[in-house]
């Protein structure tokens, strides 16, 4: 396997595993667990537009993430 | 007992008391209704399995007769709405767990899930060991819960009235819709099960029947014993009113008949949503790994995985209203391809082999469609929103296709690149305070520092190999 091929699925596993958690954190500030919105300084007004942010962010690296992890 | 196991689901548990704030006691003409709806396109699945004994169903249909964007489109709402079956089904799984022990619900359906993917993987031969005794014990509870309620008083009425008036039964057809589905996944699986041209028109039409007598009967009964006033707001108003009727020994086998329908659903639409991955990824639409099957039970594993990940999502919500009407839509949509699917080839392969033939043709596939739609414009309109977003996703995922690989690759590295630098520049205001991040903890900031700055290097990198990719096989 060579070295770009290594480096791919490092990164595409890093960057769809920081979408993921992304996703997870929007959730987790929709339901806000553990008052993480206290801890973040979160308004209720700023959690959509932060949830959207994270949501599309998200989505965005899994599949940037899954093109690496797949390359031939 | 595929089709009766997977059309039996947790749907008939947990949705009758919203139906009957709809339409009141005629929520059972609503229930009617939907078996005709639901009857009218399951002779057209019939005519279609038998004569087309391929994996994928829906999908492989609307490929046969059209091709091209039309079945991409079938195809795609069919393996959407499985999911959103399978992640209704499992939240009313937990829903109607939850009367014996409390549980918190997202999580348990996510569980579910999960459990139900394992199993999926182990392949259809396996589940149908077990589901022939689960269906027929989920059958008996519910035939001695209708048979109980026919011979005790109650104090419920018979008088058919809708708060809603009409209009309020046409919202529960629409909404209640859903409770009828399933028996379509025996058409999905037709490549595993032996003798297709027999076995897949009886066991279609068959279902079908079942569900249309016992239904109707179980909201009558339901609405003999009590009022509709008295189950509103209800998580499930069958075993509530086994409850009043039959006592804590009603509310457990309810309970149980529950916990089975659910599980059958879960399981049916799990295994459906792979099949249709499957057979997408097989014509190119979908990526090549969802085609990987398991080395040992030869199932599609990656596209269980996948599809059930997105199920496990959807179920963490915990709405049943939801995603209940966002499985209406979804299957609505793909019955109204799968009639027009039979019209065009009845037309173009007049000769094609047919086991079985749709009666009173073309009335029965034409009925089918315009009841079906018509049902669209009762839809929640939040889900009809999605529905088009839905819709609009399928576009561009077909153009994906079109378009080419290395192409979609690189935009996703510039996208990357682009998300990198923002992320650098984020990290920069934060840390200069020129974005003050305020009452946040000392501790708190340096963690986001440090987050967003290994965030910006992997988005940067990875967005630099994805646009320098050279052309490879999708």
């Amino acid at each position: 396997m060579s070295i770009r091929r290594k480096v791919s699925i490092a990164i595409g596993l890093a960057q769809s595993v920081i979408g993921a958690l992304a996703t997870v954190f929007a959730y987790l500030l929709y339901h806000d667990f553990l008052g993480i919105r206290a801890l973040l300084s979160v308004t209720s007004k700023d959690v959509v537009l932060y949830m959207l942010t994270l949501i599309v962010f998200g989505l965005l690296s899994i599949i940037s993430g899954l093109f690496l992890v797949s390359e031939q | 007992m595929l089709g009766i196991g997977g059309a039996i689901q947790a749907g008939v548990f947990v949705m009758l008391s919203y139906a009957s704030d709809l339409a009141g006691t005629a929520i059972i003409v609503a229930l009617l209704v939907c078996g005709i709806i639901n009857f009218l396109t399951m002779c057209s699945y019939a005519e279609l399995g038998s004569a087309i004994p391929k994996a994928g169903g829906e999908y492989t249909f609307a490929k046969a007769a059209y091709g091209g964007f039309v079945s991409f489109l079938t195809g795609w709402f069919e393996w959407i709405s499985n999911m959103f079956f399978a992640a209704l089904s499992s939240v009313g799984f937990a829903y109607i767990i939850s009367y014996i022990i409390p549980v918190n619900v997202p999580l348990t359906a996510i569980l579910t899930i999960i459990v139900f993917a394992f199993i999926n993987i182990r392949g259809v031969e396996e589940v149908g060991k077990s589901q022939v005794l689960m269906v027929g014990t989920l059958l008996a509870i519910l035939i001695a819960f209708i048979l109980n309620g026919l011979i005790i008083p109650g104090a419920g009425t018979l008088q058919l009235s809708s708060p809603g008036g009409p209009l309020g039964v046409i919202q529960a057809t629409a909404y209640i819709f859903v409770v009828y589905l399933g028996v379509e996944a025996i058409a999905v699986a037709q490549a595993e099960i032996k003798n297709p041209g027999k076995t897949i028109p009886r066991a279609i039409l068959l279902s079908a029947i079942v569900l249309f007598v016992i239904y109707p009967l179980t909201a009558y009964v339901m609405l003999r014993i009590v009022p509709p006033e008295a189950i509103s707001g209800q998580y499930s108003s069958l075993i509530y009113v086994a409850q009043l009727s039959m006592g804590d020994f009603g509310k457990v086998a309810l309970v149980i008949a529950g916990v089975i329908a659910a599980m059958s659903s879960v399981n049916t639409s799990i295994m459906a949503q792979s099949r249709v991955a499957y057979a997408l990824s097989r014509d190119g639409y979908f990526p090549k790994v969802l085609l990987n099957l398991h080395k040992k039970f030869s199932t599609p594993y990656v596209a269980v995985v996948v599809g059930s990940i997105f199920t496990a999502v959807l179920a963490a919500t915990g709405v049943i209203n939801f995603v209940g009407y966002a499985t209406d839509f979804g299957f609505i949509i793909g019955f109204a391809l799968v009639n027009l699917s039979l019209m065009k080839l009845r037309r173009d392969k007049p000769l094609l082999d047919r086991p079985f033939k749709t009666p009173f043709y073309p009335f029965t596939p034409i009925a089918g469609i315009v009841t079906s739609l018509f049902l669209l414009i009762f839809i929640d309109v939040g889900v009809l929103s999605l529905g088009i977003v839905l819709s609009i996703l399928a576009v561009v995922a077909y153009y994906i296709r079109m378009v080419g690989y290395v192409r979609i690759r690189v935009a996703f590295g510039g996208i990357s690149i682009g998300l990198g630098i923002f992320t650098v520049m984020l990290t920069y205001l934060i840390a200069s305070g020129a974005m003050p991040l305020n009452d946040v903890s000392p501790t708190t900031f340096t963690a986001i520092f440090f987050i967003l700055l290994f965030t910006s290097i992997i988005l940067m990198i990875a967005g630099l190999l994805n646009a320098t990719a050279k052309s490879s096989e999708f």
